[in-house]
C-alpha cells in the first residue's frame, strides 16, 4: 500500500513539473553544448596549470605571443557560458529525481551517486571560478588546488555519465527521432508517466455526449463506465491530493511554442552573458563590457593591475635609489643598476598581460632583452632561470622560467610600459615580460635572476 | 556501444580517482571538509530550493495565464531567465565591491546600477518582442486557432 502511494506521489510530482522541454532530447541538445564547454575549460585550464607548474620535461610555445591571452580568455568566457547551459540542463532532467522505487538495480546506486557528484562539483566549480575572476574567496578551502582537483573529478564524472546514458544519448541524438510530427516528445517506456486516473476519467466524460432530449428521456441508461468515470473524476481528498489535482488541471502549453521559447531563452542568455563580459579579454567587445570585473586600459600606465606595490610590501625596497638587479650563474655574479640596464640596447615588444583570472590586454614594453642580461654571466640556451621578486611573501615571489622563454627575443627586462617609465604598481624599477605566459609569472619588482641547470 | 560504455565509465572512474588523489595530496583535510559542505549545499540549494520554486512559478504562470497566449508566456519567461542569470552572476560582484577590492582596477564599475539598468532593458525588450509577436500572430490565422486550443 505504502509502495503504491509513494509511486503515485512521485508520479504526481513528475506530472506537476511536466513541460515540453523537460525531456531527454533537451538534455542531449544542452548536454552536447555543455560537454563542449567543459572540455574547452578542461584543456585551457590544464594548459594554464602546467604553465604555472610545469613538469621538468615540459616546453611551451612562445609564439603566438597572445596564445595564453586566448586560451585563458576562452577558459573564462566558456566558464561563464556554462551558467545558463548548466541551469537549462538541470531544468530538463529535474523530474528524473523523482522515481519510485528510487533505485531499481545496484548499478543505479553508482549512477545516482556519480550524477550527484557531477552536479555538485560542476555547480561549485563554475561559481567559485566566477568569484575568482574578481578575487573573492568566501569559502573554507583554497581555490587554486580545489579548482584543479575538481576539474578531474568533473571530467571523470562526465565520462561516467555519458557512458551510463549512451543509449539514451544515441536514441535522442537527432531531432527527427525525438518528436512526432506534432512536435510531441517521443517518451521512452521507462520514463513514461501515466496520466492521473482523475484526468483519464475527465477525458472519458468529455467524450460522452448526450443531447438535452435524451437526458429528459426516463428510459436513458447511463453506461456503467461513464458513471464510474464521473465518480473517479471528483477531486481527491486530502491536501496533497487536492494540490496535485489543482496542478493536474493546469492547461497544457503548445509544445512547439514552448520549445522555441525555451531554447531561445537559453541561447539569448548564453550569448548575453558572454557578450557583456568577454570585453575584459577581447578588445572588439570592449564597448559591450558591462559586467566584467575589469575594464581594458583602466589602471596605471593604461593597464589594470592585480597585485599592488602596497600589497606586495615593496613600496620602500622598490623605490630605493641604490636598487640593483643581481644576476648570477654559480659563482659568476653581475649587478645592474637602473642606469646599467638603460645603457644596454633597448628593444620594444607588444606583449599582452594575460591574467589567470581572465582579463588580458596588449601592452607596449621597452627594455633590454633578458637574453642579453643573462648573457653577462654566461648563460647558455638550455638553462632555466630562477626569478626572485622584491615582494616580501606570496606564492609567486620566486618562480622558474623555462629556457624557451629566457632566450626568446621578445622576452624583456621591461623598464617602460606604454611609452612611460613603469609605475610602481606595474613593477618599477624593472619587471619581467615574456610572450605567452600567465600574468602571475610576469614578475614585477625584480630583485635576483639566477641561472639554474 | 557496449565497449564504448565500459571504456567511458572506466576512464571516467580513473579520472575521478585522480582528482581525489590530487585533492588529498594538495588540500588539508579540514579544507576538504569545507569543500564537502559546499558540494552538499550546492545540491540542496539547487534541487531543494531553486528548482521547486521554478516549478511553482511555471505552474502558477500556466494556471493564472490561461487566457494569455502561450507565446507571450514563453517570451516573458525568457526575459525573466535572462534577468535571473545576470543577477546570479552580478550580485557577487556587488558584494565583493562593497567589501573594497584589493585595488581600484578590480571591479571598476557600479554593478548595482548596471544590474538595475539591465532589468529595465530586459523589461523593455520583452515588451517590444511581445508586441511584435502579437502583431505578426494576428496576421497568421493558423496560429490563432492553435492558441485558441489552450
Amino acid at each position: 500500500m505504502v509502495r503504491f502511494n509513494m509511486r503515485e506521489l512521485m508520479y504526481g510530482l513528475r506530472r506537476s513539473m511536466t513541460s515540453p522541454n523537460r525531456n531527454a532530447r533537451t538534455a542531449v541538445v544542452l548536454g552536447r553544448l555543455l560537454g563542449l564547454a567543459f572540455t574547452i575549460c578542461l584543456f585551457t585550464g590544464l594548459y594554464s596549470h602546467f604553465l604555472q607548474e610545469p613538469a621538468s620535461w615540459m616546453h611551451f610555445p612562445t609564439q603566438p605571443v597572445s596564445l595564453y591571452k586566448w586560451t585563458q580568455g576562452v577558459h573564462i568566457t566558456a566558464g561563464i557560458a556554462c551558467f545558463p547551459l548548466l541551469f537549462g540542463k538541470l531544468y530538463a532532467v529535474f523530474p528524473q529525481l523523482f522515481q519510485w522505487p528510487p533505485i531499481k538495480t545496484p548499478v543505479q546506486i553508482l549512477e545516482r551517486a556519480s550524477i550527484a557528484l557531477f552536479v555538485a562539483a560542476s555547480l561549485v566549480q563554475i561559481f567559485t571560478g566566477l568569484l575568482n575572476t574578481f578575487q573573492y574567496y568566501p569559502w573554507p578551502f583554497p581555490f587554486k588546488q580545489v579548482h584543479y582537483a575538481l576539474a578531474y573529478v568533473i571530467i571523470g564524472s562526465l565520462a561516467v555519465h555519458i557512458g551510463i546514458k549512451l543509449p539514451i544519448i544515441a536514441r535522442y541524438w537527432r531531432k527527427k527521432d525525438s518528436y512526432d510530427e506534432d512536435g510531441t516528445f517521443l517518451v521512452g517506456e521507462s520514463d513514461y508517466v501515466p496520466p492521473s486516473k482523475h484526468r483519464v476519467a475527465r477525458e472519458k466524460l468529455a467524450t460522452y455526449v448526450v443531447s438535452k432530449d435524451e437526458l429528459e428521456d426516463p428510459a436513458l441508461v447511463i453506461p456503467a463506465e461513464v458513471s464510474a468515470a464521473s465518480v473517479t473524476s471528483r477531486p481527491p481528498k486530502g491536501i496533497v491530493g487536492r494540490i496535485f489535482d489543482w496542478i493536474d488541471r493546469t492547461p497544457d502549453v503548445d509544445v512547439k511554442t514552448s520549445r522555441r521559447g525555451f531554447f531561445g531563452a537559453i541561447g539569448v542568455t548564453t550569448g548575453a552573458v558572454m557578450a557583456l563580459t568577454a570585453g575584459q579579454s577581447f578588445k572588439p567587445l570592449d564597448r559591450l563590457n558591462v559586467f566584467a570585473p575589469r575594464k581594458l586600459a583602466y589602471g596605471p600606465n593604461g593597464l589594470p593591475i592585480n597585485r599592488t606595490a602596497a600589497a606586495a610590501q615593496v613600496l620602500e625596497t622598490a623605490m630605493d635609489p641604490g636598487w640593483q638587479l643581481v644576476v648570477s650563474k654559480g659563482s659568476a655574479i653581475r649587478t645592474f643598476s637602473i642606469a646599467d640596464l638603460m645603457a644596454m640596447p633597448q628593444y620594444e615588444a607588444a606583449l599582452p598581460i594575460a591574467c589567470v583570472e581572465g582579463w588580458s590586454q596588449l601592452a607596449h614594453w621597452k627594455g633590454p632583452r633578458l637574453h642579453d642580461v643573462v648573457g653577462a654571466v654566461g648563460a647558455t640556451d638550455s638553462e632555466q632561470l630562477k626569478i626572485t621578486s622584491l615582494e616580501k611573501k606570496g606564492g609567486y615571489r620566486v618562480t622558474l622560467m623555462g629556457s624557451e622563454y629566457v632566450h626568446d627575443p621578445n622576452t624583456l627586462v621591461a623598464l617602460h610600459l606604454n611609452g612611460e617609465r613603469l609605475t610602481i604598481d606595474h613593477g618599477y624599477p624593472a619587471r619581467m615580460i615574456a610572450p605567452g605566459r600567465p600574468g602571475v609569472l610576469q614578475t614585477k619588482w625584480l630583485s635576483h635572476l639566477e641561472i639554474v641547470t | 556501444m557496449r565497449l564504448a560504455r565500459i571504456l567511458l565509465v572506466g576512464v571516467g572512474a580513473l579520472a575521478i580517482l585522480l582528482g581525489a588523489w590530487v585533492m588529498f595530496d594538495t588540500v588539508k583535510p579540514k579544507s576538504i571538509w569545507g569543500l564537502l559542505t559546499w558540494l552538499i549545499a550546492a545540491v540542496i540549494l539547487h534541487d531543494g530550493i531553486i528548482s521547486p520554486i521554478v516549478v511553482g512559478i511555471s505552474v502558477g504562470m500556466r494556471r493564472v495565464g490561461r487566457t494569455i497566449p502561450a507565446g507571450v508566456l514563453a517570451i516573458v519567461q525568457a526575459g525573466v531567465l535572462v534577468g535571473c542569470v545576470f543577477t546570479l552572476i552580478v550580485v557577487p560582484e556587488i558584494i565583493r565591491k562593497a567589501k573594497i577590492p584589493k585595488n581600484y582596477t578590480v571591479l571598476p564599475f557600479d554593478y548595482g546600477t548596471r544590474l538595475g539598468l539591465l532589468w529595465i532593458a530586459v523589461a523593455v525588450l520583452t515588451a517590444l518582442v511581445v508586441v511584435v509577436y502579437l502583431r505578426t500572430r494576428r496576421r497568421t490565422p493558423a496560429a490563432v486557432t492553435r492558441f485558441a486550443d489552450n
